[in-house]
């Protein structure tokens, strides 16, 4: 349907929202990013059962984790809708975008050395 | 020839002969523009197209639409006098145009805030784009410029309606501003294409995707609409089309191929409401199908989700849903039941209050007919949850109120009493009848119909056809839900297998590869190929900017661009690019890997690498078909969706696809009407099986059964089938089996059994296995059961019949009790065969005696399908049916020595109090025993304890762990046929792993690492498939054939101990981290 | 096995306030097993820290390691390489890990990530509950096997007391009384007689006040 969202998301594909990890989370804001939002299927229509109700438990805490440092919370969420609703897919992208923009740059620096941590994975 | 120019400082080769704007727009520079069109003469008409172009030292403003470009050229786009041009320009037409959104679009970028001149309040800019189309296009020329200078317009000759205007609307479509009106061309009055898909509640174009999910998923010209398949003008899509894609001369082909069997699935058309004028569809505009309304719901529907109504679109509150519109209805010869209709209306009614919480939905019924998996709960959530208002009433009409466009609801409620109420918008529940292409394929193949147009088909084939050789799947056999749609269509097809079995694997064609190269050594060397997609991604992002970026990338060895990376030369093209510079990672930039990802795993493939070496950046539909008005931001978006991607390229490592023998025989445990059935479809199909019964003599629960409703001889039936059982070559029996021990999975499987008396143990190895354990008629807790024996079950009634007729016949009056355990806090599950078993009882009864009095008290009859017939001849033949609620429950005593049944009728108001001669209560289908089972075969049981299927709609009869089936009342209670086809079903699915030699495994799986393993049993506990063991090597294992490689144990190991292949953790956060872009 | 739990991230960050580079040091036993310290928790817990400290903008260098054990010298000496760089060590093993770390390193500030909060079993993933307060000198034997030094609040050897009412115990509503369990499970067994046996006085020297606890075995000791 090609409607248009913030130009300012980039997706990470992942198998299932059950592989993202809170580690992830983290280490991704490490980076610098301004916010992150996991998107699932809705719940109770999860291809591999449960992996999208296993996200949602790791935002949750990974919510509190940002909270007890100082951290807005509120920079990281867990969507679920349906592969065909790209309607709520974009209302999704503005939401977050909106609320990341009333929160401002992350107080994270950002940490844009490309390629960093591959060198040692290889 | 190529030739240079220069546009804002950067050198472009482009073709002679372009002009300044096509060589702008092929590099992704924007010039905006109002006159032009991509397959019109250019005219430099609108001006804006205004640049500034150097020639010598010269330089001088030019329209771009229109000037050719010349070896040197140099052209600025967006220097500051270009912009005051442009500016000048927008402000002259807006002054024109004051109301045109486009140009205040453009007023405002280019800092207009009101023009300087005089105001007029005209809409057309004189662009003359609805001349040149009508002309050069559409050859009719029924619209020009009249009138000279200050008055000068687009419009027909002589200012009167042109006879040449064929009312096509190009002139429409190409206008920039939305400046004409066909009315004033001509007397026609051009009809929107209703959309199909979406119920003719918006249009679409001739040219189109049928819907969204369509296979192919490319759009069609419908040759109704298109002005060049019928007056041979326009073709104006076969330019504008880069791919050059269109072909006009395709026309419909006769194609014959030999087959050994068919399989009809014609489906249903709903039932037309206009037959029923008394709802008024078609004369009240905020009276919808419910079908409609499915559309309005969804998010790619006509209203984007958005629930409006359709007279003006505001959001209704108080919706109404009548059901039974073309459903148990004499007066329109549909006097069978829709079985669908009561839970989409309840579904449509929850998502519409989930949608919109103002919206309070009323249904208005006869009986609600949730007789399917899970069916009864929701429809008590929808009630508890969402406040969804049932109405049991007769809807006698609806009518409008003019004055707010509302619907009256004409009812006549349950006491009887001629009620009103009033709606925003009523949606009628249409019944669903066989579809009218199915009708007249049937007429054509020689296939008899029942007397509802139906497919006709009997009890114990309910899916053949009255002609050899030919199947049926679905509901052109009667009406049903997706579940028993998708178990019909796999048991058709172990119809269908059977009698072609001998003929298997005969069209298969192996591909061959060339043999895969050994990269492990070697350093990364990624080649990234960026895809122009035409102008799909090119006409948004800079695709040369991209790849330049790319060259850059660490570990990128090669960088290109491609106009279209997936078309068939381009993939010879990367086969020998691979092989020139040694490439040994491929990205491509360009569209989804759900839709191309396996062609260009196959390409690198050809190209002797490992297809997991390749990894995609989704430049088109994450990025230039979103972003299409940023196209800075969209060009730096892609440079940063291709530096994931390389991120990711370098880690990838290759994967070894793991191959397993496969055992081809079967194991189906359960020697009833459904094992048996399911044995012997494999066995037809020519697969070994071992069928397994824990009692002495197969039959299970159909030994109990004697006659069905249609009144066939059942005990015929099964002294058959037990026949073909024991007789059939490839069907070995075992009774008095029960299990001990099953070990190893799909297509490798060893059960132990313990077997007979002496206690015997056998082993089977076998590939799959089928679940047939049935289930049992409950013995009633309540109304006397057990204390009185003039209290029986429907069972014992039957067997009562069979057994001694005499002493039925002397009965003078008989109560039944339909939910005996049924539909309650304990059993909240319908038991679903219930009332058919009822009505086939009484009918029975009426049959033996038909001055006998019969009462069946009930909550809703579920008499669904065609069934329904039987219901209501039950009431031809005088049998009283009477409805209790669950808070007033039938009382049955003894008073004087006799049985007495005391009923609440809550329509009357009343108690009634009967004396029967006997009580029979429609108790409970339960399921056995099968805790033990599930463990063995690590599957899942749902809240009621039956057997948990994969997936409710889609999976009926597959579980979650693969390789086992589920077949008959383990799953769910069901009649007979319905088992029949789910038998069916269960052999075609387990066939699809028997038929193979080889099991080939997905290589996206996880894999423990021993070292990292703690042996905390967090996976073996998290996975959603139980698929983690710990081993005798004291650490967790993951079986890669078993593993559905959805890493939720990956993320949940507290040791790090476990990966996921190609998705590896470092992987991931080499991808997300590089989301972040140096500037 | 030896649960515990992660220490207040508050807490920790003022241990480590003053710290540059921090060595985070996790372990493969019991707290893997119980999500607390294992090779995750450590690469949470590291990436906590310096999110916290970046958003402070005071950096901080981690090193992230997981030992085989923190209670076997031979794992602890394998940080000697590498251990001088840091300011201080982070351990997320249990009290006796952090303890034996810090008996290694002497020179080094050792401080503990977790909370050691009892012997117990997994419940549940994610559930854990106490099972024993290892107090030397077990008597399962006579309690049907619930041990009731544990699971009475009071460790009555001959129980219940006056606080047992419906089956739980008086300091809250949930906490099942030990002595009803124990009675319950001995009638299922058919061992009613051995309830009304008097247990007598128990040897408490084996338990946790008596100074430092130490086995000896002769036959293994080299």
């Amino acid at each position: 349907m090609r409607a248009e969202y913030p130009a300012s998301i980039r997706i990470v594909r992942v198998p299932c929202t059950g592989k993202v990890d809170i580690v992830f989370i983290l280490k991704t804001l490490e980076s610098g990013v301004d916010g992150i939002y996991i998107v699932g299927c809705e719940e109770g229509n999860c291809h591999f059962m449960v992996g999208n109700i296993r996200a949602r438990k790791r935002i949750v805490k990974a919510k509190k984790i940002l909270e007890t440092i100082g951290l807005e919370p509120e920079r990281i969420e867990m969507f679920n809708l349906s592969a065909g609703d790209g309607v709520k897919f974009v209302n999704i992208a503005k939401e977050m975008t909106e609320r990341i923009l009333k929160l401002g740059p992350s107080s994270i620096p950002r940490n844009a050395v490309i390629m960093e941590d591959i060198e040692e994975a290889i | 020839m190529m030739i240079d120019v220069i546009i804002n400082g950067k050198k472009i080769k482009a073709e002679e002969g372009l002009t300044i704007l096509q060589v702008a727009i092929k590099s992704g520079i924007t010039i905006p523009t109002l006159c032009y069109h991509p397959v019109l003469e250019a005219q430099g008409a609108c001006r804006l197209c205004t640049v500034k172009i150097v020639q010598g030292k010269r330089d001088r403003f030019v329209t771009s639409c229109n000037f050719p470009i010349t070896d040197g050229l140099e052209v600025f786009t967006e220097t500051g006098d270009v912009m005051m041009a442009r500016k000048t320009i927008i402000e002259l037409l807006l002054a024109r145009c004051p109301d045109v959104e486009i140009l205040r679009g453009l007023a405002e970028k280019y800092g207009i805030k009101e023009p300087r001149f005089k105001i007029g309040n005209d809409r057309c800019i004189l662009c003359g784009l609805c001349v040149r189309v009508c002309e050069e296009r559409i050859g009719r020329s029924a619209i020009t410029m009249i009138d000279r200078g200050m008055d000068m317009k687009v419009g027909t000759p002589f200012k009167i309606h042109a006879d040449a205007c064929i009312a096509c609307g190009a002139c429409i479509s190409v206008c920039p501003t939305d400046a004409i009106k066909i009315e004033d061309i001509t007397g026609r009055r051009p009809m929107p294409i209703p959309s199909e898909f979406n119920e003719g509640l918006n249009s679409r174009h001739p040219i189109y995707l049928p819907y969204p999910q369509a296979v192919p998923n490319t759009p069609a010209i419908d040759r109704n609409y298109c002005v060049y398949l019928n007056s041979g003008q326009c073709k104006m899509c076969q330019d504008v089309c880069e791919a050059g894609a269109i072909d006009y001369t395709q026309v419909d082909e006769v194609v014959e191929i030999e087959v050994g069997s068919i399989i009809l699935a014609p489906g249903f058309d709903t039932f037309d409401p206009k037959m029923k004028s008394e709802f008024g569809y078609g004369n009240i505009q905020n009276v919808i199908t419910s079908l409609e309304f499915e559309r309005i719901l969804s998010a790619s529907g006509p209203f984007s989700g958005e629930i409006m109504r359709p007279s003006d679109k505001k959001h209704p509150r108080k919706v109404a849903w009548i059901q039974c519109v073309g459903s148990r209805d004499i007066s329109c010869n549909r006097d069978y039941c829709s079985s669908v209709c009561c839970m989409y209306a309840t579904k449509e009614a929850v998502i519409a209050k989930e949608h919109d919480g103002n919206i309070e939905p009323t249904i208005f019924f006869m009986d609600i007919r949730a007789f399917g998996k899970g069916f009864d709960t929701y429809y008590e959530r929808a009630i508890s949850q969402y406040g969804v208002r049932y109405v049991r009433s007769m809807v006698s009409g609806l009518y409008e109120r003019p004055a707010n466009r509302n619907v009256i609801v004409a009812y006549i409620n349950e006491e009887g009493k001629k009620t009103e109420e009033e709606f925003d918008m009523v949606v009628l529940s249409v019944g669903i009848g066989p579809s009218k292409k199915g009708i007249d394929l049937c007429g054509r193949l020689g296939i008899e119909l029942n007397r509802h147009n139906f497919c006709k088909t009997t009890t114990f084939e309910p899916l053949t056809t009255s002609r050899e050789g030919i199947f049926l799947s679905g509901s052109f056999q009667t009406p049903k839900d997706i579940p028993e749609t998708v178990t019909q269509g796999s048991g058709a097809a172990a119809y269908a297998g059977s009698i072609i079995s001998s003929a298997r694997g005969e069209l298969i064609e192996e591909q061959s590869y060339p043999d895969e190269k050994d990269t492990s050594a070697e350093e990364v060397r990624i080649g990234v190929f960026v895809c122009h997609c035409g102008i799909n991604i090119a006409g948004v992002v800079d695709v040369k900017a991209v790849r330049d970026y790319a060259k850059t990338l660490p570990g990128v060895a090669y960088a290109d661009n491609c106009l279209y990376t997936c078309s068939q030369d381009n993939q010879k093209k990367m086969i020998g690019l691979i092989e020139e510079h040694n490439l040994n990672r491929v990205v491509t930039a360009a569209c989804s890997p759900r839709t191309h990802e396996p062609l260009f795993r196959e390409t690198i493939r050809e190209a002797g690498l490992n297809k997991y070496l390749y990894e995609m950046a989704n430049i088109r539909d994450q990025c230039s078909w979103v972003h299409m008005n940023e196209k800075g931001k969209a060009t730096e978006k892609a440079k940063d969706l291709v530096r994931m991607a390389v991120a990711n390229a370098r880690l990838l490592a290759p994967l070894q696809e793991i191959t397993l023998e496969v055992n081809h025989s079967a194991l189906v445990i359960g020697g009833g009407n459904a094992g048996m059935t399911a044995a012997l479809k494999l066995g037809d199909m020519g697969y070994d099986v071992t069928l397994i019964e824990k009692e002495s003599e197969l039959g299970g629960n159909l030994r109990h059964v004697f006659y069905t409703i249609h009144g066939d001889d059942v005990q015929a039936y099964l002294e058959d089938l037990i026949r073909k059982t024991e007789s059939h070559p490839r069907v070995t029996v075992i009774k008095n089996a029960e299990i001990d021990n099953v070990e190893g999975y799909k297509g490798n499987f060893t059960t132990s059994l313990i077997v007979g008396a002496g206690l015997r143990s056998v082993k089977i190895e076998h590939g799959i296995a089928i679940v047939a354990t049935g289930a049992d008629e409950a013995r009633p807790a309540e109304y006397l059961y057990g204390e009185n024996s003039s209290v029986l079950t429907q069972m014992e009634l039957e067997k009562m019949i069979m057994g001694d007729v005499t002493a039925v016949k002397a009965m003078k009056e008989i109560v039944m009790i339909q939910c005996v355990g049924s539909r309650n806090e304990e059993r909240p599950y319908c038991s679903r065969i219930c009332c058919s078993h009822a009505v086939k009882n009484a009918l029975k009864l009426k049959e033996i005696n038909p001055a006998m009095k019969i009462y069946v008290l009930y909550r809703d009859i579920r008499t669904y399908g065609l069934y329904e017939e039987y219901y209501t001849k039950a009431r031809e033949k005088g049998v009283i049916f009477i409805r209790y609620d669950l808070s007033e429950k039938p009382v049955v005593s003894m008073k004087d020595g006799r049985l007495t049944v005391s009923a609440a009728d809550p329509v009357l108001k009343t108690r009634f109090d009967f004396r029967p001669d006997l009580l029979i209560l429609s108790s409970a289908v339960i399921p056995k025993e099968n805790e033990i089972m599930a463990g063995l075969l690590k599957i899942n049981r749902s809240e009621d304890n039956f057997y948990l299927e994969a997936h409710m709609k889609l999976r009926p009869v597959d579980f979650s762990t693969e390789g086992v089936f589920v077949a008959g009342m383990a799953h769910l209670p069901k009649l007979i046929e319905e088992t029949i086809s789910q038998s069916a079903a269960a052999a075609a699915r387990a066939a699809i792993i028997l038929s193979k030699d080889k099991l080939v495994a997905e290589s996206v799986i996880a894999r423990v690492n021993p070292e990292l393993c703690a042996v905390c049993l967090t996976c073996v506990r998290a996975c959603p498939f139980g698929v983690p063991v710990i081993n005798e090597e004291s650490t967790a294992e993951i079986n890669p054939v078993l593993c559905q490689g959805c890493g939720t144990c990956v993320s949940e190991c507290p040791g790090k101990a476990i990966v996921l292949q190609h998705y590896r953790d470092e992987q991931i956060l080499a991808k997300s981290k590089n989301s972040i872009g140096v500037n | 096995m030896v649960i515990g739990e992660g220490k207040p991230i508050e807490e920790i960050l003022s241990m480590i306030s003053d710290k540059k580079k921090l060595l985070v040091v996790g372990c493969k036993g019991c707290v893997t097993v119980c999500s607390a310290g294992g090779k995750k928790e450590v690469e949470v817990l590291s990436s906590t820290i310096r999110l916290a400290r970046a958003k402070d903008n005071n950096p901080i260098e981690i090193k992230e390691e997981t030992l085989e054990r923190q209670c076997d010298t031979e794992y602890l000496v394998l940080m000697r390489g590498y251990i001088n760089n840091y300011d201080a060590v982070l351990s997320l093993a249990c009290g006796a890990g952090v303890q034996y770390c810090a008996e290694m390193y002497k020179s080094k500030i050792i401080l503990p990530a977790i909370n050691t909060n009892f012997v117990g079993v997994t419940e549940k993933q994610g559930i854990w509950t106490e099972r024993c307060q290892t107090c030397g000198n077990c008597i399962l034997d006579r309690t049907g096997g619930i041990c009731p030094i544990t699971r009475c609040a009071k460790s009555l050897l001959n129980g219940p007391c006056g606080g047992s009412s419906l089956g739980k115990c008086e300091i809250h509503k949930d906490i099942s009384c030990g002595w009803q369990l124990i009675y319950d499970r001995l009638k299922e067994l058919g061992l009613t007689d051995a309830y009304e046996e008097i247990i007598p006085l128990k040897d408490w020297s084996t338990s946790r006040d008596g100074g430092l606890r130490r086995i000896v075995r002769e036959d293994l000791t080299l």
